[in-house]
């Protein structure tokens, strides 16, 4: 059974369509990314997750509980965030904490462990309102951690971190991953989720886009190939022309239509024709890549 | 429900705004009580002075209802709350009570105070000749005047829970008893039957010919603005309900 699914979920806002059929599932213990630009229709997403709007069509279910009406039921297994944590400014980030784990039972010396966790048992008395973003995103993520829960939702958790912070939530979540918890974090930041998820759904202007494994969408996002780098470009590009083998140029290099597998026809193609390469490598798709190809149709078609 | 409502009381009374009124509040009444020393109070009229407390209490019951909510969806800590209990309903309905009790439990506060400190300054510096009974019938108008200013809480709270903001519930109080009420009178005078100061008035005073409109005993307008407030936190049950919260 999945731990959290969407299907044909559909949300609008009078004419605007924020999220148009987005269908996906995460199964126990996955690390699940969500991906897309800012509007893509991600946080409408969660809020429809965890019951805060009503989708226009479609469901999600949370546990195996319909959201939202079966939320109460499971809502104590499930730690969340969405968008910037939302916390009583002029009460400290204890005290948040141990109002919020009142509500739940849990007592201080949880707030205690889940303070120094996110690493702010030092400010932990200071108003919130002194904080900087970093601090309440930290505090946020030390909330969603409260109740020890199996299913951590967090919307955007590195928004507003610096380098360092956006290293420290991503080491916060590959090790909540390893303690077996399912993890779904939604971001705009690639590299946190690239180097954290197991699996993403990239949406944009409110449609999945992709929806997998992160190789295989990486593979579905572009076509396999070698980067080889030769002195004369153009001198290369006819030897493997005249080898049969596509090619373009790209960047100061060429890339060749190959996979990896084709190296060596490369490297004799060009010895041949007395091209000798300097470099020869893969050309590895990053998310990044991918994600802009893959969102920028969809997003010009919404323009 | 018992966390929650725990919660929400430990809430209510950390605010600022609760604090600082109290403050002013107690300021207000030292203030009182020096001058009612210089003039030599006396204790028989002790019964006139909750009505004299009457307005700033019922104007401090809406601003403390008003914006125990309202201060919530300007922070956007509804969006939180709701994660951690997803029952709309009993959220609301946490949040109402310890908005109502609390703003009753802090109104009659401040009346006990303001009776103590001038019966102190009667007993040093006045008189309590002819003052048998002045306790009780005291105590009687008090608890109205906390009974009203707790009422005036529930709508203020109402208000705020709608507009999701505590100036559009000062805003629509201030504009309802500014204009409202002054056109009703002006225009439908035979409709302030159903005005809240008038029935305010009666439930405080009893029936008199300052209301001439209001026919209904002190207890028949106190059950009216009873209904009155239950049914506008009813409508704000249902759009809190309802609506998204984004």
């Amino acid at each position: 059974m999945p731990i959290l699914e969407c299907k044909d979920l559909r949300k609008s806002f009078g004419d605007l369509v924020a999220v148009n059929g987005v269908t996906f599932e995460i199964a126990n213990g996955e690390t699940y990314g969500l991906l897309g630009p800012n509007g893509a229709g991600k946080t409408t997403t969660i809020r429809c997750l965890l019951g805060l709007v009503r989708p226009s069509a479609g469901g999600c279910r949370l546990l195996g509980a319909d959201a939202p009406g079966g939320l109460p039921s499971v809502v104590g297994r499930v730690g969340s965030i969405v968008e910037t944590p939302l916390l009583y400014p002029r009460f400290s980030g204890r005290r948040n904490l141990e109002l919020l784990g009142a509500i739940a039972g849990v007592g201080p010396s949880r707030v205690r462990q889940v303070l120094e966790r996110v690493g702010l048992a030092e400010r932990g008395d200071d108003q919130v309102r002194t904080y900087s973003l970093g601090m309440r995103q930290r505090l946020g993520i030390g909330a969603a951690l409260l109740k020890d829960p199996e299913l951590l939702i967090l919307d955007e958790p590195a928004n507003g971190l610096d380098p360092a912070g956006i290293v420290e939530v991503r080491e916060l979540l590959r090790s909540l991953g390893h303690e077996g918890r399912t993890v779904f974090v939604s971001s705009h930041i690639l590299s946190e989720v690239q180097h954290t998820a197991d699996h993403v759904a990239i949406l944009s202007a409110g449609r999945a886009v992709a929806v997998g494994p992160v190789g295989e969408v990486l593979r579905a996002g572009r076509s396999e190939g070698l980067l080889v780098r030769v002195d004369d470009l153009a001198a290369g590009l006819r030897a493997l022309a005249e080898a049969g083998i596509a090619a373009a140029t790209d960047d100061g290099l060429l890339r060749v239509e190959l996979p990896a597998t084709g190296a060596a026809t490369v490297t004799k193609a060009l010895a041949d024709s007395g091209q000798y390469l300097s470099e020869l490598r893969p050309d590895e798709a990053d998310l990044e890549t991918v994600f802009l190809e893959l969102t920028r149709g969809t997003e010009e078609g919404a323009r | 429900m018992s966390r929650l409502l725990w919660v929400e009381f430990r809430r209510f009374g950390a605010r600022r705004l609760v604090r600082v009124t109290a403050l002013l509040a107690l300021g207000g009444i030292a203030f009182g009580t020096f001058i009612a020393y210089t003039e030599q109070f006396r204790l028989a009229s002790m019964p006139d002075v909750p009505l004299g407390t009457a307005f700033p209490l019922v104007v401090i019951g809406w601003l403390l209802g008003a914006s125990f909510i309202g201060a919530e969806w300007h922070a956007g800590t509804v969006t939180t709350l709701l994660t951690w209990e997803p029952r709309r309903i009993r959220v609301l309905f946490a949040k109402a009570i310890a908005g109502v009790v609390s703003v009753f439990v802090i109104t009659m506060l401040l009346q006990v105070v303001l009776a103590a400190s001038l019966s102190l300054a009667a007993s040093l510096n006045g008189s309590t000749a002819g003052s048998e009974g002045w306790l009780s019938e005291t105590a009687a108008i008090a608890l109205r005047v906390s009974a009203l200013a707790t009422l005036a809480g529930a709508i203020g709270f109402a208000f705020a829970a709608v507009g999701r903001n505590t100036a559009a519930a000062l805003g629509a109080g201030f504009a309802y008893v500014v204009v409202i009420e002054n056109l009703v009178r002006g225009l439908k005078p035979e409709w302030s039957a159903w005005l809240f100061g008038e029935n305010a008035g009666v439930f405080l005073l009893g029936p008199s010919n300052d209301f001439p409109f209001v026919d209904r005993s002190q207890l028949g307008a106190g059950i009216y603005l009873s209904l009155l407030a239950a049914t506008l936190l009813a409508v704000a049950t249902l759009v809190f309900r309802t609506r998204d919260v984004n």
